[in-house]
């Protein structure tokens, strides 16, 4: 029985439960954090830094299939989700065979990664801001909901995230996207600054803008152009001179929390490895961002979990948050039950309580959507566990034949095509953003590897078959088409007593399915594709496999694959009733004034962005509301 | 193992013309040995005999010239009916750092085995999370293109 009486109680180390600990203990508040990930992935010290990630390293290296989580731990007791376990689901046998229970009638395609950091650790970093229109998708299209505030509201806070997880970005290349296609001003406004200067576009990027560009698509009789932006990015670049902000503080005077303005002489520093704030400080080209960057100039949230003030943060690691404990009378929330494994792999643990006057849950939407049902909380509105979605992703690969890209070269992917992340077509199927893939067919094909097994396979060898690998290898293009999940109630976590991991936890059981509204967009995402790939010049080498493909689906007698993008969002929905979502604006929950949910799982609608950089701008948004609280 | 002829120069000799790199370049990612290593270790001591001795009689034939040892290869090395198979073994090791178990499992056999991979340096690129190539070089044309075709040193 834990004695101690914390101001907050926060579960999970990743980049909600991070950004959290890090602003409250700087704030003067008693937190503890438990994490159900190994001891010894939460190491800040230099050395057990250093050691613990090498570790991971050469696991990835010695991995055959390098999947996100590859490097990292799957821990029996406190099981991860693998994309490795992905199969087809037969009509009335639900999947059991990995952490997840899949229901289907198709399964679920993302992952994440429990354990110290969280899924930030194999994130890809890009960090583009939601829309305007993404905020009230009800009220222009008729689809979703609407969120509690608007893009406006969340700006502030969108900024805060930016420095948090120091975001090189070009504002000029999106601005002038948001202006043109949206009319939308000061989408970034005319003061803003990014910490660091753009990535460098790749030299695939080049080549393709130059091929399609301004180029028109047709689409259902609508015509579209062709426009590129650059993707801001978390990784560290080149500092930029005109960045001014030093840090983020709680002002208890204002009640707010604000910007620490940078002495004239400072420049931006960008924040290295965990182990050594000397290295990382640049993107040095390593091409593997996910599932692990070797030297941390990609943002994870054990950086800013560094810049806690220890003093008042107490970690608690191999600890499986399983229950929160409601009082029958008040309804606050008196305690959160948590296991201590010890070995990790045998099932025995210790049953121990933690106490505080706030509760936080940042375990991911998965998560912390199960830790509600198990608890029989803040599910008054019954919307807990409900609209879960991801971006569905449908690939289109071909060869290049009019010229050598030379891929597998830099950050996954530094350009997007923004043309349909948002427009009238959102009434009718979903929207997508389609972000240049700078890794080959790394993802849809495994290659290199798979061309040279091909190649061997038919035979050749010397110097035939290096001269029929450069070419092959250095023309490959991967697009996505990462079409925004509308929510959908039926999609969604729930728990089963006959469904219990070795520890007794709930495992996941999932629901899962694509609307009409989703298939429309694959339909349309692949015909441009198709026209995109016809106006530059690539040979298109797309196959969707019926049998083999987990989530292969058919649309007017065509099929579709489509895989998940690891963003996992929506199963405890903020919004402006408690009868139709589980938290409010600064989201706490409806139920218990003192449980605040942070993560994806708030987000009531999805948009085109990857969702880390909004879900931290809400972090900070709710980080901000419980100081509020603990301070009136 | 007393094979004279599966020795680490025959090794790379054969190598070298099973994987169309030069002998410099597969000196050059240290892995000779362990390669070796790994095929007596995983090969029939048959296969490896038969093998070895099939591949120095190409090497050492008389008027050869490199089409001629190329047809000897493809006919008497490359078959899947040769020596297990082991020709395309050794090339897949090469060129992925993986020993190939059978048809859908194969192993990568250390960490350095996966950074030397040369199917990463036939695409003139790197592999991923190894031998990084520096900021910003994603933005210009590989400096192994560069070097090959001097109207296009400034990588644009």
């Amino acid at each position: 029985m834990e004695i101690k009486n914390y101001d907050v109680v926060i579960i999970g180390s990743g980049i909600a439960g991070s950004i959290t600990a890090n602003i409250l203990t700087n704030a003067g508040k008693k937190v503890l954090l438990l994490e159900a990930g190994l001891n010894a992935g939460i190491a800040l010290d230099a050395e057990n830094a250093y050691k613990t990630y090498q570790g991971y390293l050469n696991t990835f290296y010695e991995n055959s299939i390098k999947v996100p989580n590859s490097p990292y731990p799957n821990i029996e007791d406190a099981p991860s989700i693998d994309v490795l376990d992905l199969k087809q689901i037969e009509p009335g046998k639900p999947d059991t065979k990995g952490y997840l229970v899949q229901m289907g009638p198709i399964p679920f395609a993302s992952d994440c990664l429990r354990g110290a950091g969280g899924t930030t650790l194999h994130w890809l970093g890009t960090t583009l801001r939601m829309l305007p229109n993404d905020f009230k998708m009800k009220k222009t299209y008729g689809i979703g909901v609407d969120w509690p505030f608007s893009y406006n509201d969340l700006k502030p806070y969108y900024e805060m995230a930016e420095h948090e997880i120091g975001v090189a970005g070009n504002k000029e290349s999106m601005e002038k996207w948001v202006k043109g296609q949206l009319k939308v001003d000061n989408y970034y406004g005319s003061k803003y600054q990014f910490p660091m200067e753009e990535i460098p576009p790749s030299y695939m990027d080049k080549v393709l803008i130059s091929e399609m560009e301004g180029k028109e698509i047709v689409l259902n009789g609508v015509s579209h152009k062709i426009e590129t932006v650059t993707t801001p990015q978390g990784r560290n670049s080149t500092p930029n001179s005109k960045y001014s902000k030093a840090g983020i503080r709680w002002n208890p005077g204002s009640k707010k929390l604000e910007f620490i303005d940078a002495d004239f002489r400072d420049k931006y520093e960008p924040v290295g490895s965990v182990w050594d704030p000397y290295s990382g400080q640049r993107c040095e080209g390593n091409a593997s961002c996910v599932p692990i960057c070797p030297v941390q100039a990609k943002y994870n949230a054990l950086k800013t979990l560094k810049k806690a003030d220890h003093g008042n943060l107490t970690i608690k690691t191999q600890a499986v948050a399983s229950k929160l404990i409601i009082n029958s009378i008040s309804n606050w929330i008196e305690g959160v039950e948590y296991k201590t494994y010890q070995e990790g792999h045998n099932g025995k643990y210790d049953l121990q309580t933690a106490k505080g006057t706030i509760y936080v849950l940042a375990a991911s939407a998965i998560e912390n959507a199960k830790i509600l049902l198990a608890s029989g909380a803040a599910n008054s509105s019954d919307q807990v566990g409900r609209n879960l979605m991801d971006h569905m992703t449908v690939l289109s690969w071909g060869l290049n034949k009019k010229e050598r890209v030379y891929p597998f070269r830099g950050p996954g992917s530094t350009t997007n095509i923004a043309t349909f992340r948002d427009g009238d077509f959102r009434k009718e199927h979903a929207a997508w953003i389609s972000p240049l893939d700078n890794w080959g067919w790394g993802w849809p094909a495994f290659s290199p590897g798979s061309d040279v097994n091909d190649a061997v396979t038919q035979g050749m060898f010397g110097k035939e078959l290096r001269s029929f690998l450069e070419d092959r290898i250095t023309r490959q293009v991967l697009v996505h088409a990462e079409c925004e999940q509308a929510p959908d109630p039926e999609c969604r976590v729930t728990i089963d007593p006959a469904y219990l991991d070795q520890l007794g936890n709930y495992r996941p059981v999932i629901h899962y399915r694509a609307t009409e509204y989703m298939l429309k967009a694959f339909e349309a995402g692949r015909e441009f594709v198709t026209q995109l790939f016809d106006k530059a010049g690539i040979e298109d080498y797309t196959v969707y496999n019926p049998e083999k493909d987990a989530d292969y689906v058919t649309y007017k007698g065509k099929g579709y694959s489509f895989e998940g993008a690891g963003h996992i969002v929506g199963t405890h929905r903020m919004g402006k009733t408690k009868e139709d979502s589980v938290v409010n604006e600064n989201m706490r929950t409806w139920d218990h004034d003192n449980l605040f949910l942070v993560g994806c799982g708030n987000m009531p609608t999805l948009g085109t962005s990857n969702p880390t950089l909004t879900m931290a701008a809400l972090t900070f948004k709710a980080a901000e509301a419980i100081l509020n609280q603990l301070e009136n | 193992m007393s094979n004279p002829d599966a020795s680490p120069p025959q090794f790379l000799k054969i190598s070298s013309l099973l994987t169309g790199f030069t002998e410099t370049e597969l000196i050059g990612t240290g892995m000779l040995d362990s390669y070796l290593n790994t095929i007596l270790k995983n090969s029939a001591k048959e296969d490896v005999k038969y093998f070895f001795e099939n591949a120095k009689e190409i090497l050492d034939e008389p008027n050869q010239t490199e089409e001629s040892i190329a047809i000897s290869t493809r006919k008497q090395l490359m078959p899947d009916s040769s020596y297990g198979g082991l020709a395309k073994k050794i090339i897949i090791l090469w060129y992925t750092g993986s020993w190939k178990v059978n048809e859908n499992s194969s192993k990568i056999i250390s960490p350095a085995s996966y950074k030397q991979g040369l199917m990463w340096d036939a695409g003139h690129t790197h592999p991923p999370g190894a031998k990084q190539p520096g900021f910003g070089s994603w933005a210009k044309l590989p400096i192994s293109v560069m070097i090959n075709d001097k109207s296009k040193t400034n990588g644009n």
